[in-house]
């Protein structure tokens, strides 16, 4: 077949310009008319065929037409129960392909003319796709599963499979045919949406902007064949990609000269059918998809390949980068082509190279060329390109090992193009190009949100920080000085309560006496903004500076913002909840002891007035003279008296250190839980919020190294 | 016009100009900044290695600069132009990493002294050796320059193989630059495959905006297509405006070879013949000099406003950097005056301890208590006026300054300064109540640490503590409590204007070590206006 034969055809269009151009050898107007030949005896035969006689396994097809698919295809697989499964794969082989093609061709027929000349028509093509599917399948055993060669078997040996095969065709499973990911592709898929979905309102959209294209990508990507390879062909202006293009083409596709640049947009060249939207993905337009020269053996060894050849990257002309910049993002894999002469280009390397480092899987390159070099200087700048390549960060796939491989070739001489011909072969029949693609895509895109997600320093608000925080509200609503306060009062009302009854009568002489001034009565009045703000104020910005510590800025800005937020307020309900912890004003309680103590001190006074009486009554000579027991009952009072102060002040401490105490904790907890409720909380949720943006990004991140 | 003699009036404004630039600064990572530091060292390299030697000795040999991407040939032509192998050439690229000098052997003196290029270390290769081996050890072979002599050099030409101006080697790609700027002869050497190519453009660019002396060489081009390709790239150039530049075209040889054979000298005669031409007929010199000279010194009318424009830049972002410490610092300032002068002071731990005293608080306690809710007022406002400057730098490019960038832990310390000034206040504070009480002549003198408690509390209290103010009166008298106050006021003044300006100092103290200035702005506007008039 001549190669220049358009895409935007149907299948139908393209099978019989082959037939045509195998006959004839003709060229694109005679293989043109071929078509139209073709298929006026193709409707012929389809009047034959619903006339007198159908192949098995396709009654009423042809009239049936579009709406009949699904009828079809059950009854089908209802008549030939033993062979569902394979009839399945070569269905869905032949039905991928038929599909795309409909959805992606650009001149779609009408129905009647569409469907009508499919039976005899399709009775060589589509024996010959899932044969030729099967062919190249076959040199993987491990794809056997998958793909045609229990189909090749069953087509080989059982011409009613055959026939489902080609009835079906129309009856596609999408699923199927499209891209599928493996599950921890998928799930690194997923949790990186997910990522994007938590991280929206906390990181502006330019930051998510890399990632959410990688995803819309992938999720594209996903949609479209996952039969086919897309590789692009990129380089410099005038190291050979067109000549390269041509070669693995078989054809002169692509226009190649001397002047510089040459080639001014990308062209695609597709090896098997339906691949029409990958190519409309690229926005490559149908002037310029071709076909390669379709030998046999390349069909088999190629099928399943999109080639793209991309204009240079590296000319004056600007748009041609843009041009590079935008298909490279969106194809599966690359080619690089670097001649002797620009194989250390700083462009290629600083721009391109390194920040692909990552998708080395999915890289070619290809020193082009290589007849310009004498000798074994070859073999030199071959090692001089894959030391350079190494520095770059490029992991070179030598040895089994998975990376980029590098190739000598000579597009002109056609040294060497064999054995790209055959990686590509091996590496399109893997058809895991996409895949590692996206997953390669994934791995940069985390990397480049890294900053945002991932410092490497350890986070969170430790309880050390909590008992701070607590412990400066506490200061804030001076709760120590109103513990101190409070023991100290108790102390004093329990030695006034319990001193002598003439420490009393001082005491009270003494108040009497300072009373305008000099005495501080208790104020028992609310004083407003009693809390200390600023105390408040630095509270909240040490929590909020530690538990932001060690976040990226994005998150260590909303923990920030959640502090500020909550401590709104915060000095007035402090205000109130102080007022409302604090102990009754006034008088404190008064222990059941105390009466006691006041008895026990009246007795002791009224021993002393006793004892002072009758000392004065004997000195008076009203009563008999006796030294002794009123002298007694005197020393008895008086050292009694202050001993049981003394006593009562050393059993008040106890009490009086836990009544302060309770004032002090009562006012501590209600400061801590309005400052847990109003700001740690927040600032917690906030915490785990990262914490679960982290892990998501863990997820991201951590199944790719797996 | 086209004369050059010496002009010592010239030279001096000239090295004047000279310093300005190497003087002027560009720390703040703006986004012009890398830019103008870029065309700084470009101008500083261009006026040292060649406009001011040119102008002191314009009998000097002229030096033609061979400058490519990586891969044309420069290597090979100019071997071939010797009929020596004097540059490596070879097929791994980068090929040239030490730049070679080659020139007559009467003119070695021009070029091993500093006279041009002074920033490499000149390495001198006896005649008829290869050259390997022979660098300094330890020696960076970027940095270096190797002069070779040949006879078939004609005297008073000294060819330069440059490195690549496109090399992965960023070293060398500046030092491509460098070293074409210090040419009096730019000769652009591209190839077939190349002559499209996007750098080897923006050399020719700028040898047109500098009006040097340029020919074009147009290398390795296959005989089949050496018309064709001649042409497409002289439509190029006309299209960039360089139709007039000399164009030579070197045909692809089997000996020009990735192996580093010479070319015949046939190929490369039209070449020599110019360059022999151009040296050694008189006017063809003396134009060929002053056209490179002139064309320097009349870039500078462009490329020193520029760099007076990114130094003018650089100040005004730092002056906006420091507009913001400054607005951050006067308002926390007025706020924290604000609060003092409400009694915010007298709040929480303070206000309990006040309502304590004297009957469950001694006067020392409530002073402390005091004393450690100012210390916290003013970090709260030195923290306060950090984060608001924080902010308000988040949003300038040049707060990025790796210099500004990086604090020290400033809190902490930040906190044992303001503790410190407070302990210091006082001290001086119970001095003054110490002060007022031994004036009092009373037979019951009361406690200084009550009045200076007391004292301290009418000033850190507001409206709250009137009744302080009543007890500070009864004890000293209405006088003397007046006067205690009013001393104490001001010492507080003082403190807390002394810790809010140490505190801004310090949060200024990096930029202000950047050091910039206003000056080099006008500095190097009026080199250049000095420089037009001396021409």
């Amino acid at each position: 077949m001549t190669a220049v034969a358009d895409q935007d055809h149907t299948e139908h269009v393209d099978r019989t310009g082959f037939v045509a151009s195998r006959k004839g050898g003709a060229s694109a107007d005679e293989q043109e008319n071929g078509h139209v030949t073709e298929r006026g005896s193709g409707v012929t035969g389809a009047e034959e065929g619903t006339s007198g006689k159908p192949v098995k396994g396709l009654p009423g097809k042809g009239p049936a037409g579009d709406d009949d698919r699904e009828g079809g295809h059950t009854r089908v697989t209802g008549e030939q129960e033993p062979q569902a499964r394979t009839e399945d794969h070569v269905r869905v082989r032949a039905g991928r392909e038929q599909r795309t093609d409909v959805t992606g061709a650009t001149d779609v027929q009408a129905p009647a003319e569409h469907d009508a000349p499919r039976p005899p028509a399709s009775d060589d093509p589509y024996a010959r796709v899932a044969d030729e599917d099967a062919a190249a399948d076959s040199g993987d055993p491990s794809e056997v599963w998958d793909d045609g060669l229990i189909a090749r078997r069953v087509n080989e040996g059982d011409e009613a499979a055959q026939l489902a095969a080609v009835e079906m065709h129309r009856s596609a499973a999408r699923s199927a045919t499209t891209l599928a990911y493996d599950g921890p592709l998928r799930s690194r898929l997923d949790a990186l949406r997910e990522l994007v979905g938590l991280s929206r309102t906390r990181l502006d959209s330019r930051t998510l902007a890399e990632a959410g294209r990688v995803l819309d990508e992938a999720a594209t990507r996903r949609k479209l064949s996952g039969q086919h390879t897309v590789v692009a062909i990129a380089g410099a202006t005038g190291s050979g990609k067109s000549q390269l293009f041509n070669t693995l083409a078989g054809v002169a596709i692509s226009e190649t000269g001397v002047r510089r640049p040459t080639t001014s947009s990308p062209i695609a060249c597709s090896w098997s059918d339906g691949a029409a939207p990958l190519i409309d993905r690229l926005g490559i337009p149908g002037r310029l998809r071709r076909r390669p020269l379709l030998s046999p053996e390349a069909e088999a060894q190629l099928s399943g390949l999109v080639l793209i050849d991309l204009p240079d990257h590296d000319s004056a002309a600007v748009a041609h980068r843009e041009q590079v910049d935008r298909v490279l993002k969106l194809v599966d894999a690359v080619i690089w082509v670097v001649d002797p002469e620009k194989y250390a280009d700083a462009v290629l390397h600083e721009r391109y190279l390194r920040p692909l480092a990552g998708h080395a899987e999915v890289m070619f390159v290809i020193l082009n060329q290589t007849d310009r070099l004498p000798g074994d200087s070859a073999h030199q700048v071959l090692d001089d390109l894959r030391r350079l390549l190494d520095e770059d960060g490029i992991a070179l796939g030598e040895y089994g090992e998975p990376g980029a491989t590098v190739l000598p070739l000579s597009a002109l001489t056609g040294d060497g193009v064999p054995e790209l011909r055959e990686m590509l072969g091996q590496f399109v029949a893997e058809r895991g190009a996409a895949a590692r693609r996206v997953s390669a895509d994934v791995d940069a895109a985390a990397a480049g949100l890294r900053p945002v997600y991932a410092t490497g320093r350890r986070t969170g608000l430790s309880e050390e920080a909590r008992d701070e925080f607590s412990a400066r509200l506490a200061d804030a609503v001076g709760a120590t000085a109103a513990g101190e306060a409070a023991e100290r009062a108790w102390l004093r009302n329990a030695n006034r309560a319990c001193g002598t009854p003439w420490l009393r009568l001082w005491r009270w002489y003494q108040d009497r006496r300072d009373t305008p001034s000099g005495r501080f009565p208790v104020r028992t009045q609310v004083d407003e903004e009693a809390t200390a703000r600023q105390r408040v104020e630095q509270a909240v910005r040490t929590v909020s500076d530690q538990a932001s510590a060690g976040l990226p800025a994005p998150w260590a800005q909303a923990v920030r913002e959640a502090a500020v937020r909550g401590s709104q307020g915060l000095s007035e309900a402090l205000d109130e909840l102080a007022t409302q912890a604090a102990l009754p004003s006034g008088r404190p309680p008064r222990p059941g002891w105390w009466p006691a103590a006041v008895l026990v001190q009246a007795c002791m006074t009224l021993l002393q007035v006793v004892g002072g009486l009758w000392l004065v009554g004997q000195i008076v000579g009203v009563m008999a003279p006796n030294l002794g027991v009123p002298v007694l009952l005197m020393v008895a009072g008086i050292v009694g008296g202050p001993l049981v102060e003394w006593g009562c002040r050393m059993t008040a401490r106890g009490p009086s250190r836990r009544y302060g105490l309770e004032a002090e904790r009562r006012l501590r907890e209600a400061a801590a839980g309005c400052g847990r409720a109003r700001v740690l909380d927040p600032v917690a949720a906030e915490l785990l919020r990262y914490r679960e943006v982290r892990e998501q990004y863990g997820q991201v991140v951590k199944v790719g190294v797996g | 016009m086209v004369t050059l003699d010496v002009r010592p009036q010239l030279l001096d404004t000239l090295s004047a100009l000279r310093d300005r630039v190497a003087a002027a600064r560009f720390p703040l990572p703006l986004a012009g900044a890398p830019r103008a530091r870029a065309n700084r060292d470009e101008l500083l390299a261009q006026l040292d290695d060649y406009l001011v030697p040119r102008l002191r000795e314009p009998d000097a040999p002229l030096l033609a600069v061979v400058g490519g991407s990586t891969g044309a040939g420069k290597s090979t032509l100019v071997n071939s132009l010797v009929g020596r192998r004097v540059s490596e050439a070879g097929v791994l690229r980068p090929t040239t990493r030490t730049p070679v000098l080659v020139c007559h052997p009467e003119d070695h003196h021009w070029f091993s002294g500093m006279r041009v290029l002074p920033a490499l270390t000149r390495v001198w290769v006896p005649q008829q050796e290869p050259g390997d081996g022979l660098l300094p050890p330890g020696d960076d072979p970027a940095r270096v320059l190797r002069i070779e002599t040949a006879e078939s050099v004609p005297p008073g030409l000294a060819l330069l193989d440059a490195p690549d101006i496109d090399s992965l080697v960023a070293e060398n790609r500046i030092l491509a630059a460098e070293l074409l700027c210090a040419a009096d002869i730019w000769i652009m050497v591209t190839t077939a495959a190349r002559y499209a190519d996007a750098v080897p453009w923006h050399l020719l660019r700028t040898a047109k905006e500098y009006d040097a002396t340029l020919v074009t060489v147009l290398d390795r081009v296959p005989h089949q297509v050496v018309s064709e390709v001649s042409r497409q790239y002289g439509a190029l150039l006309t299209k960039a405006g360089l139709g007039a530049v000399p164009r030579f075209t070197v045909p692809e040889l089997p000996e020009s070879a990735w192996g580093g054979g010479l070319l015949p000298a046939t190929a490369v005669a039209p070449l020599r013949t110019w360059l022999v031409h151009q040296v050694q007929e008189p006017g063809a010199r003396q134009q060929v000099m002053a056209r490179t000279a002139y064309g320097v010194l009349d870039s500078l009318k462009s490329r020193m406003p520029e760099l007076a424009g990114a130094a003018a830049a650089q100040y005004a972002a730092a002056l906006r950097l420091t507009s913001a410490v400054d607005g951050a610092y006067d308002s926390e300032h007025a706020r924290v005056k604000a609060r003092l002068n409400g009694g915010a002071v007298l709040a929480g731990d303070a206000l309990k301890r006040w309502r304590a005293f004297p009957l469950d608080c001694t006067a020392g306690e409530l002073l402390d208590a005091l004393a450690g809710s100012l210390a916290a007022l003013l970090l709260c406002a030195v923290t306060a006026a950090d984060e608001r400057i924080d902010q308000a730098w988040r949003r300038e490019p040049a707060a990025g300054a790796p210099e500004l960038a990086e604090r020290d832990p400033s809190l902490k310390s930040a906190e044992h300064r303001i503790g410190l000034a407070v302990r210091r206040w006082r001290r001086e504070l119970e001095e003054f109540a110490d002060d007022e009480v031994r004036q009092l002549d009373r037979n019951v003198a009361p406690d200084p640490e009550i009045v200076a408690a007391l004292v301290a509390t009418v000033l850190l209290g507001g409206r709250r503590a009137r009744s302080a103010g009543e007890g500070l009166a009864e004890r000293l008298g209405a006088h003397g409590a007046l006067r205690l106050r009013d001393r104490a006021g001001r010492l507080l003044g003082e403190y807390l204007d002394k810790v809010m300006h140490t505190e801004r100092e310090r949060r200024l103290a990096p930029l202000d070590a950047l050091d910039v200035q206003p000056e080099p702005q006008a500095e190097l506007i009026a080199a250049l206006s000095v420089l037009q008039k001396e021409r």
